[in-house]
């Protein structure tokens, strides 16, 4: 699969392939016995906890205790304020997903300058240069999955109609893209559809920030949300307001994977790969701190999800069944 | 108008007969005192009145003056050195923005900056040059309607800064543009700076993507405090940036460092650099190597319906395919051999490599490394350091950024604007804006209030 999108710094995207490990790199790890810290956004989204899976397994195999995995309930201050609190531990490395830009670069700066190794997730804040500021970026490829989820409403979206667009507000690198190609890619394939944007602030806000675009726009056809715990809030808003409508969104968490088996309004689903992701960020740190050369820019590409092939889907990005619910949906489940 | 700055060309004190107006005699005063400000020279009243040599009066009223105007920030109290601790002077970078992008061969990356050229965002997506220019200036438009929506909801916009791939023919030092020079032969007969001109309502300047890149590097990348810097972007075409005490060299007409003509010879066959060791002939050469079986690897990738282009070659090279370590190797040399002469004749300190090419593997850096030692004095690479590029595309916009910020702030420019607060009542722009507002063309963009912070 092709990676669609260029990286922070106009990079081109280095597959994970480049950062696999052999025996005698875990070997040389063991011996090492590294200290990491792992600072999210939140661990509360399965997103999180895949992406922790996945990074556990390779420093287990690779000998490097986790010192710490910090919550920062998507709160700048609150990240600033972790880093800190971790540079004077002297992890060997951290791996942290910035929250924001500006506000929390310079936190970001300062772990490199401490000497930690530094790889970042999904996030690169503006001025932090790889190589210098931080090690690499691994991150899905965000373009793509915009792409991904305009292919996939497209076809649920009359001419001439008007579609629209939850962003977030917050600049954040993953999310920008997703924005940008979603309505790239309608404008270059679908110039007749209009795309209505909004901009939540917070999770708390999408069901609201739904209010306002149906209420300034009363004609939507269909939805973009930019990932999927939002995108459920305001599929319940509409459902209330009775005005369901074709949806789609990025990542196939698990009641998402469940709606889309419904199919009352989700018809496309631009699936990540938190699992490999974690694993490609694990295996990068663990390269770097071995002194490798490793790409500024990992990326991973994203899986087209609908109700046909949501079953598979869900095993390949999660390595494990898909939902007994999502099965019974779909009649593949014959027992309760 | 998109910017209605308070107008201070009349003074409200009365004034005697046969005196001259404040704006005829504070203008190069409040020049002078912004740029102390501005370039960290002074950051004080007390600093000001020595540096500048006003008196304190004359400090006092035009600061007053640029503080009305929201272009410097007198609330922050700096540390006392016995008695009452100073108020600081800042100037107020993010007054306005400026925004930035960069048109490359195959991409184009978009950018927002404050008035010191510092990136407050950026973003890179694929991008066909040869495609009609109209497409590209719809999809630069929309990429910069959507930065400012993002990041400059309520502030405005001063200028906008593009690199482009090639010389920039008619961009003297500190002129904005009023026409679309030639750059690519794509391009000729669109009104590209016209329309911008136009839809923003502010002042265009163009660069060629190795002048930004060169002064991105030296201001935010490896060549800080350098004095003596190569910057040697390798793509389709080669070409140098040459800084000079701490200076970029642009030459009499903009084109230094053209380094892409000038012929080598290589296997036998003599030509332009551009031709034999630029990414044209890597992919070239990766093809063949697909097709006659030298390069396994390659011919892999085709097999499996991709393209083969120069960054599969130098991906491969970097995995180890011995065929496209040879290709890169040479397009390495013989950029190596140019650089060296380049190298002998200015005793550079640091010489930095760019482009997508170089990003994607050691091989030409090494290649080049080898090539600039072999036929270098030794004087001259004692302590040359060859490096790779860290910044990618953001050196090209980064360096867009520091173009107008230098430029909007440059004394002659900035002393037909500062009374009014705004570029935009710069009277050369003002006139080329009505005449470009009265020609066809869309319709302007919703315009932003004056005097708001920037939100970020």
């Amino acid at each position: 699969m092709t990676i669609s999108g260029l990286g922070p710094h106009g990079e081109r995207a280095a597959p994970p392939e480049r950062v696999s490990l052999l025996p005698d790199d875990r070997t040389a790890a063991k011996a090492a016995g590294w200290r990491v810290a792992v600072v999210l956004h939140t661990l509360e989204s399965d997103w999180a906890k895949q992406q922790l899976a996945g990074m556990m397994g390779i420093f287990g195999d690779c000998g490097a205790a986790v010192i710490d995995v910090v919550d920062c309930a998507f709160s700048p201050d609150m990240q600033v304020a972790e880093l800190d609190r971790l540079i004077p531990q002297r992890p060997d490395a951290i791996i942290s997903l910035p929250v924001a830009n500006e506000q929390v670069a310079a936190a970001h700066r300062r772990v490199s300058e401490a000497g930690i190794k530094l790889v970042l997730l999904d996030n690169a804040p503006t001025g932090l240069l790889p190589g210098k500021d931080y090690t690499a970026l691994v991150s899905s490829d965000n373009f793509g999955l915009g792409k991904i989820a305009a292919q996939g409403l497209s076809q649920h979206i009359p001419t001439g109609a008007q579609v629209g667009v939850l962003g977030f507000a917050a600049d954040f690198f993953a999310t920008n893209e997703r924005e940008i190609a979603f309505t790239k890619w309608l404008q270059v394939n679908r110039p007749d559809v209009t795309p209505r944007v909004r901009r939540f602030a917070r999770i708390e806000d999408a069901a609201a920030s739904t209010d306002d675009l149906l209420s300034a726009n009363p004609d939507l056809a269909g939805l973009f949300v930019v990932w999927d715990t939002p995108a459920l809030a305001a599929a319940n808003r509409l459902a209330e307001r009775a005005a369901t409508m074709p949806m789609a969104t990025v990542d196939l968490g698990e009641a998402a994977a469940i709606a889309l088996a419904k199919g009352d309004s989700f018809c496309c689903i631009a699936a990540q790969q938190p699992f490999q992701q974690g694993i490609a960020a694990a295996q990068t740190v663990i390269l770097s701190l071995l002194g490798r050369p490793v790409p500024a820019w990992i990326a991973l590409p994203g899986i087209g999800v609908t109700r046909d092939n949501v079953v598979e889907s869900f095993q390949t990005v999660w390595r494990l069944p898909a939902p007994r619910e999502v099965l019974r949906l779909l009649g593949l489940s014959r027992g309760n | 108008m998109p910017l209605n700055g308070p107008d201070l060309s009349e003074s409200s004190r009365p004034r005697g007969k046969g005196r001259p107006r404040t704006a005829e005699t504070a203008a190069p005063s409040l020049v002078e005192l912004l740029n102390l400000v501005r370039t960290g020279a002074a950051n004080t009243r007390q600093e000001l009145e020595r540096q500048s040599e006003f008196g304190r009066a004359v400090v006092a009223d035009r600061l007053t003056m640029l503080g009305d105007m929201g272009l410097v920030d007198e609330s922050e109290l700096g540390t006392a050195t016995g008695g009452r601790a100073p108020r600081l002077v800042r100037f107020a970078a993010r007054r306005a923005a400026i925004l930035v992008a960069t048109l490359d061969q195959t991409a184009i990356g978009v950018g927002v900056a404050d008035l010191s050229g510092k990136l407050l965002t950026e973003h890179h997506e694929a991008a066909d040059l040869t495609a009609p220019p109209a497409d590209l200036a719809e999809r630069l438009t929309a990429l910069f309607r959507w930065s400012m929506e993002r990041h400059a909801p309520q502030g405005s916009i001063w200028g906008i800064s593009l690199s482009v791939p090639g010389a920039v023919q008619g961009a003297t030092e500190g002129d904005f543009l009023t026409a679309t020079p030639p750059v690519l032969p794509a391009w000729e007969g669109f009104p590209l700076v016209e329309t911008l001109t136009r839809d923003f309502g502010v002042p265009v300047w163009m660069r060629s993507s190795v002048e930004t890149m060169t002064m991105g590097e030296l201001h935010a990348g490896a060549g800080i405090g350098a004095r003596s810097m190569l910057f040697l972007k390798v793509g389709r075409r080669i070409g140098a940036g040459i800084v000079c005490d701490g200076q970029l060299y642009r030459g009499a007409h903009g084109a230094a460092g053209l380094i892409g003509s000038l012929p080598v010879t290589a296997g036998g066959r003599s030509g332009p650099l551009d031709t034999l060791a630029g990414s044209d002939m890597i992919q070239r050469e990766g093809l063949s190597a697909a097709q006659d079986g030298r390069s396994p690897m390659l011919a892999d990738i085709q097999r499996r319906g991709g393209e083969i282009t120069a960054i599969e070659v130098s991906q491969a090279a970097q995995i180890g395919d011995p065929a496209s370590v040879a290709i890169v190797t040479e397009s390495g040399h013989l950029i190596g051999q140019v650089v060296a002469t380049l190298a002998n004749a200015l005793n550079p300190e640091l010489i930095v490599l760019s482009g997508s090419i170089v990003q994607t593997n050691d091989i030409l850096l090494a290649a080049l490394r080898e090539a600039v030692y072999g036929a270098s004095h030794p004087f001259v690479t004692r302590d040359l350091r060859i490096i790779r590029s860290q910044m990618g595309s953001s050196a090209g916009l980064v360096g867009g950024a520091r173009v107008a910020s230098e430029q909007l702030f440059a004394p002659g420019f900035l002393k037909e604007w500062v009374m009014q607060g705004s570029p935009i009542a710069h009277p050369a722009f003002a006139a080329l804006h009505d005449r470009l507002s009265h020609t066809a063309g869309p319709p302007p963009p919703p315009r932003a209030r004056v005097g708001q912070e920037l939100t970020t």
